[in-house]
């Protein structure tokens, strides 16, 4: 039982740790709104979705599509 | 022989996503243009075989040595979310081409359960680590294989005159049906 305790809260600590490192690391030229352009599917709650991020991209999208 | 039958079949005849129906949602979504597929399955190609490699590894190594065999679900959805994290942190590293590249469908893939499936079938089938490389590459190329096809229906779809309540995911769906129904006439070829 301690096994796996120990075992799962290492499995946890390592996937927060890449977690972390990957929202740390910044992306590379020309690849920063990434997210923001994602629209293969219409699941709006999808985390990747644009109504999903963060509010100036929003602004962005909204004035894109006004022009 | 044995390993060209398991390709074989993964690929054509037990493709994942025709005969296990797995993999719907990215099928539908990512298939409305041929490259936008092309790059999904080739994302998913490497995930899965990445995934696949790691989860064998620690299956074997860790969790059989621990007793700790009824722990592989939650290991291996653990892994692959850090490993599809891990992978993006050194492409946006060292390869910002192939980032750029790959774009939106690296992150998606964690939500795929077509690398879920794999990883586990590699484990309950007891494959040696030949046979899981082997399927591990069969099984999302079958994947890529369906994807590109579908998508390049899909773009003629657009082009043809579908009545209006067939248009979009009906008509898709009705498309992956057929598909279906195509690629399990392959059953007893080998």
């Amino acid at each position: 039982m301690l096994n796996a305790i120990i075992y799962l809260a290492a499995l946890g600590a390592f996937y927060a740790l890449v977690y972390y490192l990957n929202h740390r690391t910044p992306r590379p030229e020309g690849c920063e709104e990434i997210d923001a352009t994602c629209g293969t599917c219409s699941l709006g709650h999808c985390g990747n979705h644009p109504s999903q991020q963060f509010t100036e991209v929003k602004l962005t999208l909204k004035e894109k599509n006004n022009a | 022989m044995e390993l060209f039958s398991l390709f074989f079949g993964a690929v054509v005849i037990n493709n994942v996503v025709l005969t296990k129906f797995l993999g719907m949602c990215p099928l539908l979504g990512v298939s409305r243009k041929t490259s936008s597929a092309i790059g999904m399955g080739a994302a998913v190609v490497f995930v899965i075989f990445g995934s696949s490699v790691f989860t064998y590894a620690l299956y074997y190594q860790v969790l059989v040595p621990l007793n700790l065999q009824y722990m592989d679900l939650i290991t291996f959805i653990l892994v692959i979310a850090a490993f599809v994290q891990f992978v993006e942190l050194v492409l946006k590293k060292y390869s910002p081409v192939l980032y750029k590249a790959l774009g939106i469908y690296l992150p998606l893939i964690t939500t795929n359960c077509v690398v879920l499936y794999v990883t586990l079938f590699n484990i309950t089938e007891g494959f040696t680590f030949v046979e899981m490389i082997v399927y591990s590459l069969a099984a999302p190329i079958g994947f890529m294989l369906v994807l590109y096809i579908f998508s390049t229906i899909r773009e003629r779809l657009d082009l043809a005159d579908v009545p209006a309540a067939f248009k979009g995911n009906p008509i898709a769906l009705i498309v992956a049906a057929l598909m279906a129904a195509v690629f399990t006439s392959f059953v007893g070829l080998i």
